[in-house]
């Protein structure tokens, strides 16, 4: 019995973490229908870009977070800049195309800055120290990465629905002409997106870097962070946090009791059942193509 | 642009005489070239022919019926296991094992194809991509497929030859790769290449003329997938050694690339994206050879970067090429060939 | 069609003026160059073991900056493969019928390994010390292939025989790289146990990507080892000894010489990987072993880039190409291939900075005539990233 609650708190843990890379892809996607394959880097040169301040410049922690969340926000604007925009009668496939571009020229620059070789991260919270609940542990990390998680998401679900900027995201995701007819800046907003799911992807990688820092440690968590989102409908934001728990603890569940090695396999099974039952994912609307 | 007139000008393969000399001088050119290089450059070729054909097959599904694939790397490993274990551990002449393997993606190509009835976009990217997952998982974790050790490729025994200098497997490489195309261009022309089309452009009014959704969808991924297992167990061969680790998500990424980079729904474009992007990924890796280019890229590297990651610019060159060609030719690079060619027609306008 | 068709050709043309005419590949020696080559991952997950390719390149500079060999400088050609066995053999090939490669040192990998191996092999051409200690070098050994990285299956042997003979562990549990590398440790911990009568009492794969190692830690900790055999990656040795001391869970860690370099796995684990034993083959890279200590002077600080780290990895790349220099400098100046393997096949307790190195005449029955490094010894981490040594070489057979 006790291992079955370990088993679901571990769940909720890893859950948080492709939760926070589901979010940042949903918000993207939500505005601007582009599945974005280069979220994973994004959130991996912010990490090494703060772990650049904190080691080489021995900025104090909380400026050095600050200053991390800047270049974030400000790599998302540039990014959406120079090359989104650019790109003329944008189809899903192209825009995969670019964004699988953007990855490889963000992975190999991060690369190249810092070398291949693990890292360590001056976190001032440790990865492994603990609360012990009756013999059920959580890492205090894990608890703060479920925080942060559940804040963001509350925070930027409220904020979609009931401030002035989030409707207007909304209004450029339905139909970008008319919303410009009205007055909406859609380049303003496209580059806000892109900077908020920038600043909450870095967040995720700044919550997985003192377990694991190398230059391809997002890429696991940005495919987990996808398929989440995914199975939870690409346009809702508390779907696709609900998703990530949910993968984490049948993830969890599974490798726990029937096999370790087949655990991501089956992940992605349980995806494609699901959408073969709700095709647009378990929580968002079904849009009928209307001919 | 070239207008035609009817219905059998359309399918013709060979339109003009002049058109036939340039084909034939093709045709010479492949088959005489690998007389004259080093075996290097016949190694690059045959790695560049088996893209070739999964691209044209990734090129049926993505570009004539307008579906995702981020799985093909899971058909690529069926088709090079399949062959091998037939020809190891069944003993069947590689002419039987290699359609047979084929046939088994192409089954698996079917199945895959029922979700996609009513997935699209990155739905069913990530159900293609769990798929392609999967299949390396499994295959790794059967002994019979070697596990995680890999297969060693025997040798090819067609009758009185073997086969086992890169030069002998061009040959067969690139004769059964020319059929191929020709083979997928004339399934183009054919009603069930039209009825693909269709699909990709408007596909409830495919529906409402007639075509069965059903039977087309699933037919373009078992063919795409048919595909992709031949270039499989040939690429089996090139290596001589295969192991589920080869087969990742990069490898599906790159097949995706190829097809896009080159331009979607041509053939031509499959052809020369798949060329451009394994050579490329084969060449890079000697940019720093460059005279004055890679001089410059290391000095750059000591003052700013650090120097033992100077490879990487591998990746940075890969992803600028397929972000440039992208941004300013969404065509790819059949869409750069057309302009050139509007560009000449035209001229001086 | 019609233009299609010549779009390619015109392609076809532009590859041509791309191309060299056939060059005759010599045999790699000239009168003043030996041309060796190395393949490496610089790029790509593997990335990390790219030290060992640029360690054999400083030390091979440090050989040419000391005389050379007979007069004769050795020409280093390092390419990068990402640890893609295509890329692999792409490179090999290019570089051997194109410049002509004498002999082919190290190399870091065991699929991109298997990948030329055969290639290698049917052309005669010399392979000294895959940066591997895969069995599949020496079943069936191979005439122009030599093997330098002790058997990662004698090394489990060694790590279990010493946990239960000298530690008196009785529950001893593997958590394994799902790959060949981790079956061979596996194998070996299954083999030892074996002769003393034991089994394990759990084997936990894990796979490359994996980052959360919470489900098997559960899965280890359910079956109360007291000894548990780390065999996979540096980052996953990490996470599974953190896990293990956030569930407070605490066996004896043991683990192979890949994660033997005590500096960086201090680094990484912010110090929890105090007290794990590890099997290793070299000589400590912070020892005052003559050879180290002239090494790390003479090549490491004379040649190595600002970011390179004097580390277990870079050390590597000149432990497995000793051997060679050494049959190189012995075959004297009329050099050919198979006077150098005849060289090579005569070394016989040879040590330098990594284990004794022993061949003998080739014969295809034992592994041994090409199973250089036989010997390993055990060393426990201690704090700030210091090694205790707890044994001394000793020889695995």
């Amino acid at each position: 019995m006790v291992d079955l609650i370990q088993m679901i708190v571990s769940g909720f843990a890893v859950g948080s973490s492709y939760a926070l890379m589901g979010l940042a892809m949903v918000i993207i996607y939500k505005t601007s229908e582009v599945p974005n394959f280069a979220q994973g880097e994004m959130a991996l040169a912010a990490s090494f870009f703060a772990m650049m301040l904190l080691t080489s410049f021995n900025i104090p922690l909380l400026p050095a977070f600050f200053m991390t969340f800047v270049f974030a926000a400000a790599l998302g604007c540039f990014l959406e800049f120079a090359v989104l925009r650019r790109a003329k009668n944008p189809n899903v496939l192209g825009m995969i195309v670019i964004t699988i571009g953007l990855e490889m020229v963000l992975v190999g620059l991060v690369s190249w800055k810092f070398g291949a070789e693990q890292k360590s991260m001056p976190f001032p919270i440790g990865p492994y120290d603990s609360f012990i609940i009756k013999g059920i542990f959580i890492s205090k990390l894990d608890v703060l990465t479920l925080v942060s998680a559940l804040l963001l998401m509350g925070g930027l679900y409220f904020f979609s629905r009931y401030s002035r900027l989030g409707l207007a995201m909304k209004a450029t995701q339905q139909n970008s002409v008319a919303a410009r007819i009205v007055g909406i800046r859609t380049h303003g907003i496209m580059m806000m997106t892109w900077a908020i799911s920038s600043v909450v992807g870095a967040a995720a990688g700044l919550l997985i870097s003192p377990v694991i820092m190398n230059p391809y440690m997002m890429w696991d968590p940005m495919l987990k962070g996808f398929a989440a989102a995914v199975m939870g409908g690409m346009t809702s934001l508390p779907g696709a946090v609900i998703a990530a728990y949910m993968l984490g603890i049948i993830e969890n569940l599974f490798g726990g009791y029937i096999s370790i090695e087949f655990k991501s396999v089956v992940a992605f099974a349980i995806i494609v059942l699901v959408l073969c039952f709700k095709p647009s994912g378990l929580f968002a609307k079904h849009y009928v193509k209307k001919v | 642009m070239d207008m035609k007139r009817d219905y059998y000008e359309d399918v013709r393969l060979i339109l003009s005489p002049v058109a036939g000399l340039w084909f034939a001088g093709l045709l010479s050119f492949l088959y005489l070239f690998p007389l004259f290089v080093d075996n290097y450059y016949i190694y690059v070729a045959n790695y560049i022919a088996i893209n070739v054909i999964v691209a044209a097959g990734l090129n049926l599904l993505v570009g004539y019926t307008g579906q995702i694939s981020l799985g093909h790397a899971g058909f690529f490993a069926i088709g090079a296991y399949g062959t091998v274990t037939l020809m190891a551990k069944a003993g069947f002449p590689f002419l039987v094992a290699l359609p047979g393997a084929a046939l088994v993606a192409a089954g698996f190509g079917f199945l895959l194809g029922l979700p996609a009835l009513r997935l699209e976009g990155p739905y069913l990217s990530i159900a293609t991509l769990g798929f392609g997952l999967t299949i390396t998982q499994v295959i790794g974790r059967i002994e019979f497929f070697g596990g995680r050790e890999g297969l060693h490729a025997p040798d090819i025994v067609m009758g009185p030859w073997i086969i086992d200098t890169d030069k002998e497997f061009y040959f067969l490489l690139i004769t059964l790769t020319i059929f191929l195309l020709l083979f997928m261009r004339n399934l183009i022309k054919t009603r069930v290449g039209r009825a693909f089309i269709a699909i990709r452009d408007a596909d409830i009014a495919a529906r409402t003329m007639g075509i069965n959704i059903v039977a087309y969808k699933t037919l373009a991924f078992a063919v795409s997938a048919f595909y992709a297992g031949i270039g499989g167990g040939l690429y089996a061969f090139v290596l001589k050694f295969i192991e589920p680790e080869i087969f990742s998500l990069m490898m599906s990424i790159m097949f995706l690339a190829m097809v896009v980079v080159g331009g979607l729904g041509s053939m031509m474009g499959a052809i020369t994206g798949a060329t451009l992007l394994c050579w490329l990924d084969l060449k890079l890796r000697n940019i720093l050879d460059i005279p004055y280019v890679g001089d410059w890229l290391e000095h750059l590297s000591r003052s700013w970067f650090s120097i033992t990651g100077v490879s990487n610019i591998q990746f940075i060159v890969f992803g600028s090429i397929m972000i440039l060609i992208m941004l300013f030719e969404p065509l790819g690079l059949y869409g750069v060939w057309l302009r050139t060619k509007r560009y000449w027609r035209t001229w001086p306008f | 069609m019609n233009k299609s068709v010549q779009f390619i050709l015109g392609i076809c043309l532009a590859f041509l003026l791309g191309f060299t005419w056939s060059v005759q590949a010599g045999e790699g020696v000239t009168d003043t160059e030996i041309h060796i080559g190395q393949w490496g991952p610089q790029t790509g997950p593997a990335a990390a073991w790219g030290s060992v390719a640029r360690g054999t390149g400083d030390y091979f500079k440090w050989i040419n900056e000391t005389g050379g060999i007979h007069g004769r400088k050795i020409v280093y050609h390092m390419f990068d493969d990402g640890y893609n066995p295509a890329k692999t053999k792409a490179g090999v090939k290019e570089l051997q019928e194109g410049t002509g490669i004498f002999a082919w040192a190290s190399g870091v990998g065991t699929s991109p390994g298997l990948a030329v191996k055969d290639y290698l092999m049917e052309n005669k051409i010399p392979w000294v010390g895959p940066s591997a200690g895969s069995l599949s070098w020496v079943t069936p050994p191979e005439k122009y292939l030599f093997a330098v990285y002790p058997l990662y299956f004698l090394e489990a042997r060694a790590l279990v025989k010493y946990a239960v003979e000298t530690l008196g562990k009785k529950r001893i549990a593997v958590a394994y790289l799902n790959d060949e590398y981790g079956k061979n440790g596996l194998d070996g911990a299954i083999e030892e146990l074996k002769k003393h009568n034991m089994e394990l009492v759990a084997r936990v794969p894990v796979e490359k990507g994996d980052t959360d190692m919470k489900p098997h830690l559960m899965e280890l900790r359910k079956s109360d080892a007291d000894m548990v055999l780390l065999w996979t990656t540096v980052g996953h040795a990490v996470r599974i000894v953190g896990t293990a001391k956030a569930m407070a869970f605490a066996p004896q860690f043991m683990s192979t010489s890949t994660c033997s370099d005590f500096v960086l796995m201090n680094e990484i684990s912010k110090g929890l990987w105090e007290g794990v034993i590890c099997a290793t083959f070299g000589e400590l890279t912070d020892s005052d072993h003559p050879g180290i200590v002239k090494y790390k002077k003479e090549v490491f600080e004379a040649y190595a880039a600002k970011s390179e780290r004097w580390g277990l990895f870079y050390a590597a790349g000149i432990i497995f190409t000793e051997p060679m220099i050494q049959a190189l400098k012995n075959a004297g100046r009329d050099l050919t291939r198979e006077k150098f393997v005849a060289e090579m096949e005569k070394i016989n307790g040879f040590k330098g900075i990594g284990p004794m190195i022993s061949y003998k005449p080739f014969d295809v029955n034992d592994m041994y005539s090409r199973q250089g490094g036989t010997q390993t010894f055990l060393v426990q981490c201690l704090a700030d990233g210091k090694a205790k040594k707890l044994t001394d070489w000793m020889e695995l057979k």
